[in-house]
């Protein structure tokens, strides 16, 4: 029996309401854009199967949210189990990316991982592809962010355009199965799966 | 009771045993299956009888009841009970009755699916037409209390593995008194004691043998004899892929049936085996109901899915659903001043059953959504739309002015913008909301470039008033679902934002800060749930989806998201008008789970699973069957208090309860709620009594909720 068990990772996309969380799971999944996809309510994933990470063949478990607070305690029941969270604000909007902060926090508070200082983020600006002018974070002060929360890889996206999401999400799988292969390694000595415990940490990539 | 001469002794009898002399439901005859001996009659003596209730006196129901009650455990009646011999033949109705020698075999066909009822067909030795008999399990107190029973002692099963029915009573006492023999050559054909000859060919000479078609579905299920559906099974996480290639060696038949766009479409979007199953499963079982007088059904579909088997929908005649509320029946509600002539109660009786035409809505939902008080004339009436025009353009007015604030205020700032993503991407498929050509009055928003049209910029400006009106709640997210039909029936924004807020009178407790409506919602689906199929409840807790988390978008926005946009208009009219409970979305909810239970329990085991499948249901649900279904079970919810209360008010017997939590609770009508340390429990055990818990009992009232939020808005939300 040598054939490896089949990967599934779960990640969590995070941020506020509006800033295209759909959006960009539809587009790395589906390649496709709608301006129109509904508030989402509750949550929902997509599956994208077939994801190459280096060698390996993993199937990734997409997990999307609703954006307003009020929702957010819902969200115990959705984040456990998480190898990776992705947050996502709008380049265009201070407020969303303000609240990067607060979402990692709550997430942290309401998956807790094992080892909250080494659980895998990737940070996401989306909608690049509006009009520059209209732009109000700059690229800058989200590195200083990321780099603060201890270097947080991070993309500036366009869901539309399709700019970076595949580029973002291979990062993501990549980190996800990092983060699942270390969960494994400690919750389980038995289980009888080759482990690749290499290092390599995608920092920032822009 | 009747003079002994004509008197048998009652040996055997099943109520709600029923002949369905049309295809109309309204046609079936109930009446009691029965064996009887006549006096000094030997065992071949026996009649096989069937008796139409109406036959019978009120002491012979009795008669015939207290047998049937008697029936549950053992095979030993306690005392003979004495009944006038039921006729031979009858002409004016189809009673019957056969002695047991006279009886060649028995055709028994168990309820599955596309055969709501089981039934037995008797064939005499001189082929004397003699009608099947349908058994409604569902309504015989009988065989409810033996289902209960088994399934309590998880022996759910009959004999030859099909789920128990009332048929397989009728067999087991008939066995008591003569030779049953399972023929071979037809698969559910039992000859009674049968000759040597007969046993040597084993195939009867005017047996029917039910003709299948070629084509028809059971065929192909017959044919891919479920392999495929085996082996998907075992397999727990699987690629498309691998399902495909296991699908390429299926029999063509099922390969077509697989290339039909629906059940490809499945694939499209995410692999799980087991959601990707369970669709499967219940398009079949769809299929089969809309051809349920066509196909006979094998154990083989009993043996796999079992869905619909000792289905509810099958027996309860009293629900039914009507025609819509035509313009002029409306009209004809009310008299010359346009004052009710009826009480308004049977006005929502009316609504609830049937729904309103189009063509009336837009009256009749201001009436249903608190605008117009029902006892109101019509001149009442324009006072009242006139005044609260005024009103909702004053509300409108005091933010539209307010510039400073435009400017300045962040969080005002912020609502604004949810408001407006929220309303362009709300039923933009609906024409009303779909066009993008009016240029946007602002350059600075976000939608500048896209352009807008009017009445997405009314839903806008009746959002931000509402956010206004409400400052407590505020805007939430879901709102914007709630709005757009209520603005798109009654096209008029004051009026629509009237009956808006008449509707968040009762959905505000959904979108409280701390959640606790829609946690109380959720606790009543589960203590209903534990109530009603404690078996779908005991899988979904090994599935981890006792939350009910995969109902939350259901009940929060009522639907909107899962069905069509017509039927989201009758589902809400329906159930504004709290005609049984101002809660019937639980049942809703409740009947969709029900209508899927078997394929939940049989093909989802994890909380995502679930999950997936719940919201994959989106736009699929038939909502007349779904509403059919609803209110069934809150009749069987009722009924199910009621007892409960009834044993609870006699003092005689209340140490028929056990009084420990964590122990079964078999209640009259032996529901079991399996206790769980932090979790409510349906029936509370208190001093050898056992209560209703508070939630349920909340969902009999018809008195709406409505619960404020007190916290008022402050800061940053998100």
């Amino acid at each position: 029996m040598s054939s490896r068990k089949k990967t599934m990772l779960k990640v969590i996309i995070l941020g506020d309401s509006g800033v295209g969380k759909t959006s960009l799971m539809q587009q790395y999944v589906s390649k496709k854009f709608s301006n129109q996809y509904k508030a989402t309510i509750g949550a929902d994933f997509l599956t994208k199967q077939d994801v190459r990470v280096d060698d390996r063949t993993v199937t990734m478990q997409l997990w999307d949210t609703a954006g307003q607070e009020r929702f957010q305690s819902l969200g115990v029941a959705f984040y456990r189990g998480a190898d990776c969270c992705v947050l996502v604000y709008d380049v265009n909007n201070a407020k969303s990316f303000e609240a990067l902060d607060s979402w990692r926090d709550e997430f942290l508070i309401q998956a807790s991982p094992r080892d909250p200082e080494s659980f895998p983020f990737v940070v996401l600006g989306n909608k690049i592809d509006v009009e520059e002018s209209k732009r109000v974070v700059s690229q800058k002060r989200a590195l200083a962010f990321c780099q603060a929360k201890g270097n947080i890889p991070y993309f500036e996206t366009s869901a539309k355009e399709a700019i970076n999401v595949d580029q973002a999400f291979e990062v993501i799988a990549r980190n996800a199965l990092i983060q699942e292969e270390s969960e494994e390694y400690s919750s389980d000595f038995s289980d009888p799966i080759n482990i690749h415990l290499d290092n390599e940490r995608g920092g920032c990539e822009c | 009771m009747a003079s002994t001469s004509s008197s048998g002794v009652l040996l055997f009898a099943k109520s709600k045993v029923y002949v369905h002399p049309t295809s109309s439901a309204k046609d079936n005859i109930p009446g009691f299956i029965a064996l009887v001996r006549p006096p000094g009659g030997a065992d071949k003596d026996i009649l096989v009888a069937w008796v139409p209730e109406s036959q019978l006196r009120s002491d012979e129901i009795s008669a015939y009841m207290r047998v049937d009650l008697n029936m549950d455990d053992g095979l030993h009646a306690t005392r003979e009970v004495l009944v006038p011999m039921p006729q031979l033949t009858s002409i004016s109705s189809y009673a019957f009755a056969v002695p047991m020698h006279r009886i060649y075999s028995i055709m028994l066909r168990p309820p599955s699916l596309g055969w709501w009822w089981g039934s037995v067909i008797i064939h005499t030795r001189s082929e004397d037409v003699i009608p099947a008999l349908f058994f409604h399990d569902a309504e015989s107190q009988s065989t409810i209390l033996q289902q209960k029973m088994r399934n309590k002692t998880f022996t759910p099963f009959a004999q030859d593995g099909d789920l128990f029915w009332g048929g397989d009573q009728f067999m087991k006492y008939l066995r008591k008194y003569t030779i049953v023999e399972k023929s071979t050559f037809e698969q559910r054909l039992y000859l009674i004691n049968p000759d040597p000859d007969d046993l040597l060919s084993f195939s009867p000479p005017n047996a029917r043998v039910e003709k299948v078609n070629n084509d028809s579905l059971s065929k192909i299920i017959k044919d891919a004899r479920w392999n495929v559906l085996e082996r998907l099974a075992r397999v727990t996480r699987f690629s498309r892929r691998a399902a495909n290639e296991v699908m390429g060696n299926s029999p063509p038949a099922v390969r077509a049936m697989l290339n039909v766009p629906e059940v490809r479409q499945l694939g499209d979007d995410f692999d799980s085996a087991r959601v990707y199953l369970a669709k499967w499963a219940m398009s079949i079982s769809e299929e089969a109901e809309r051809n349920k007088t066509k196909i006979v059904w094998t154990d083989v579909v009993g043996d796999h899915i079992g869905s619909m088997a000792g289905d509810i929908l099958s027996v309860d005649d009293r629900v039914e659903r009507r025609n819509e509320v035509s313009r002029d029946e409306w009209k004809a509600f009310f008299d010359a001043s346009g004052r009710l002539r009826v009480t308004f109660s049977e006005v929502k009786e009316r609504v609830f059953h049937g729904g309103l035409a189009r063509d009336i809505r837009s009256e009749a939902w201001l009436f249903l959504l608190d605008v117009f008080p029902w006892d109101s004339s019509q001149i009442e009436r324009q006072s009242i739309m006139a005044a609260k025009r005024d009103e909702y353009f004053r509300l409108k007015r005091q933010w539209w002015d307010d510039i400073d604030r435009q400017q300045v205020d962040a969080v005002w700032k912020d609502q604004r913008n949810r408001i407006e993503k929220d309303v362009h991407r709300t039923d933009r498929n609906i024409l009303l909301f779909a066009g993008e050509d009016t240029p946007h009055p602002d350059p600075d928003s976000p939608f500048a470039n896209i352009g807008t049209n009017v009445h997405l910029e009314q839903l806008k400006d009746m959002l931000i008033t509402y956010n206004e009106y409400n400052k407590s709640l505020g805007y939430v997210q879901g709102m914007s679902d709630l709005l757009s039909p209520i603005y798109a029936v009654v096209q008029d924004d004051a009026l629509a934002f009237w009956a808006f807020v008449g509707f968040m009178n009762r959905m505000q407790r959904n979108f409280l800060r701390d959640q606790s409506g829609m946690h109380r919602q959720l606790l009543a689906l589960d203590n209903l749930v534990q109530l009603m199929e404690p078996q779908l409840y005991t899988h979904l807790e090994k599935a981890d989806s006792t939350n009910f988390f995969f109902m939350f978008r259901m009940l929060l926005v009522w639907f909107k998201r899962e069905f069509k946009w017509d039927d989201v208009l009758r589902l809400w009219e329906v159930l504004w008008t709290d005609y049984l409970s101002s809660q019937f979305v639980i049942f809703v909810g409740l009947a969709i789970l029900d209508k899927h239970k078997d394929v939940i329990m049989e093909h989802l085991e994890h909380f995502d699973e679930v999950l997936k499948y719940m919201n994959e249901l989106s736009k699929t649900i038939d909502l007349e069957e779904t509403l059919t279904r609803a209110e069934v079970l809150f009749h069987r919810f009722q009924r199910t208090v009621d007892a409960i209360d009834r044993k609870n008010r006699e003092p005689s017997n209340p140490a028929s309860f056990p009084t420990t939590p964590l122990s079964p609770h078999p209640s009259m009508n032996g529901h079991v709620g399996i206790g769980l340390p932090g979790k409510t429990l349906p029936l509370m055990p208190e001093a050898g009594k056992v209560i209703i818990s508070d939630v349920l009992r909340e969902l009999l009232s018809k008195e709406v909720i409505v619960v404020n939020d007190t916290i008022p808005m402050e800061g940053y939300e998100s």
